[in-house]
């Protein structure tokens, strides 16, 4: 068996390279096109977002700037306060401190009036004892200018008794005395 | 004709896929998000208190100042000075020999307030009394769960010499017997100073929780305490404290 010759059908030229590479080209173009203007529209957005960012940074940093400024003057304040507070605190242990001691001196001095009073009541029954001492002695000693009047048992017995009386004046008058010391 | 239309749409294809991947590979930058219009901050989460907000009470005192009493003893023939403390709203802890011999006894807060007393009982085996009130005290402290341990930090507050209502701090330097033998067991020395009026006054740890009872100062400056434990043994104990015979 022997083969059949191949017989090539003549058909359309080829398209000239040229004409290849300008599609390529434009293609490319088309891009570079659609590419630069999404990075422009990008660029614009990015422009007016930076703009209201900015806008509402300088807002907020208004809004701390005088927020920072209340503190200072809240802070001061609060030091004020504390310091009033601190100089209240010290003036009311003071006050009670003074009342406290005004009331040891009141105490005190009712417990030296009071002393006192014991020792006035004591003196004048002293000085009263002393008195009837002096008035039994007087009294004795009249007694014993006219004796023969009196019987001699009475006169030792009224004597016994002016002399324990006086006795115990000198006893009384001994602790006043004593008790005025201390 | 339909070989060109076939190119010409693979040439967009081309564009738009060159477009998608520049854009989707980060190459070209995303459009902007909107600005929003409100920023809400997010609060801190360390935010600590101002400086000295831990200081804060009702009228400026701290709490150890608030439950201090002085105590002033008229006598029948003298008058002395003491320092207490409040440990519930109407019972105040001090020492016996601040109560004995009483004809009066007379109780101020550190505000200059005088307070009412009601009854008085002191302890048979300890230097402590209990006071208890009519009118109602100001603050008082927690005892704390136990007594403390040689080098613990100490704080007394009282009212030495019968004077200003005094702060002074110390460390507790052991455990020793009793040299007054008012006490029955060991008792607390402590190196923060007291003063004759500072009897009564209420030892406190670091949490400000009662630690034990001023009674005595010694010969080298140091303070003798009598213990939490005592003092707890004697309030747990119906029999130990006993009305108080005045002068």
């Amino acid at each position: 068996m022997t083969e059949a010759p191949v017989v090539v059908a003549p058909g359309p030229d080829r398209a000239p390279r040229p004409r290849r590479g300008s599609r390529v080209l434009a293609i490319v173009l088309v891009a570079t096109i659609a590419v630069g203007a999404y990075l422009w529209l990008t660029t614009v957005r990015w422009q007016r977002t930076a703009t209201e960012w900015e806008a509402k940074a300088q807002g907020y940093a208004d809004e701390v700037g005088s927020l920072r400024m209340q503190l200072d003057g809240a802070n001061s304040e609060l030091q004020a306060a504390r310091d009033q507070l601190s100089t209240a605190t010290s003036r009311i242990t003071d006050l009670a401190n003074e009342k406290a001691q005004l009331g040891d001196e009141n105490v005190a001095s009712q417990q030296y009036l009071d002393y006192q009073t014991q020792v006035s009541g004591a003196a004048a029954t002293v000085a009263s004892a002393l008195g009837q001492c002096v008035s039994g002695q007087e009294q004795l000693v009249g007694y014993l200018k006219e004796a023969d009047q009196y019987e001699p048992a009475d006169l030792i017995r009224y004597e016994k008794e002016v002399n324990a009386l006086c006795a115990d004046a000198e006893d009384a008058n001994q602790a006043l005395q004593k008790e005025l010391r201390r | 004709m339909r070989q060109a239309a076939r190119r010409r749409a693979g040439g967009v294809a081309l564009v738009l896929a060159l477009t998608g991947a520049l854009g989707g590979c980060g190459v070209l930058p995303p459009l902007p998000d909107p600005v929003p219009s409100d920023i809400v901050p997010t609060s801190p989460a360390d935010l600590s208190p101002a400086a000295g907000g831990d200081a804060l009470s009702p009228d400026g005192f701290d709490a150890v100042e608030r439950m201090a009493v002085r105590i002033r003893n008229v006598g029948c023939e003298e008058l002395s000075t003491g320092s207490g403390f409040a440990i519930d709203e109407h019972t105040l802890i001090t020492n016996k020999h601040v109560v004995a011999d009483s004809k009066d006894l007379e109780v101020s807060t550190y505000d200059g307030h005088d307070i009412t007393v009601g009854t008085t009982s002191t302890a048979g085996l300890a230097d402590l009394a209990v006071v208890r009130t009519t009118d109602p005290l100001p603050s008082h402290p927690e005892l704390a769960k136990a007594d403390p341990e040689p080098g613990d930090h100490v704080t007394v507050v009282g009212y030495p010499a019968g004077g200003e209502l005094t702060v002074t701090e110390g460390e507790v330097k052991g455990s020793t017997r009793d040299p007054l033998n008012a006490n029955l067991g060991e008792v607390l020395l402590t190196d923060a100073p007291v003063e004759p009026g500072s009897s009564g006054s209420a030892a406190l740890d670091d949490k400000g929780r009662v630690i034990g009872v001023v009674y005595a100062k010694t010969g080298d400056d140091n303070s003798l305490l009598v213990p939490l434990s005592t003092l707890q043994e004697m309030l747990d104990d119906d029999t130990a404290f006993t009305p108080a015979s005045g002068c």
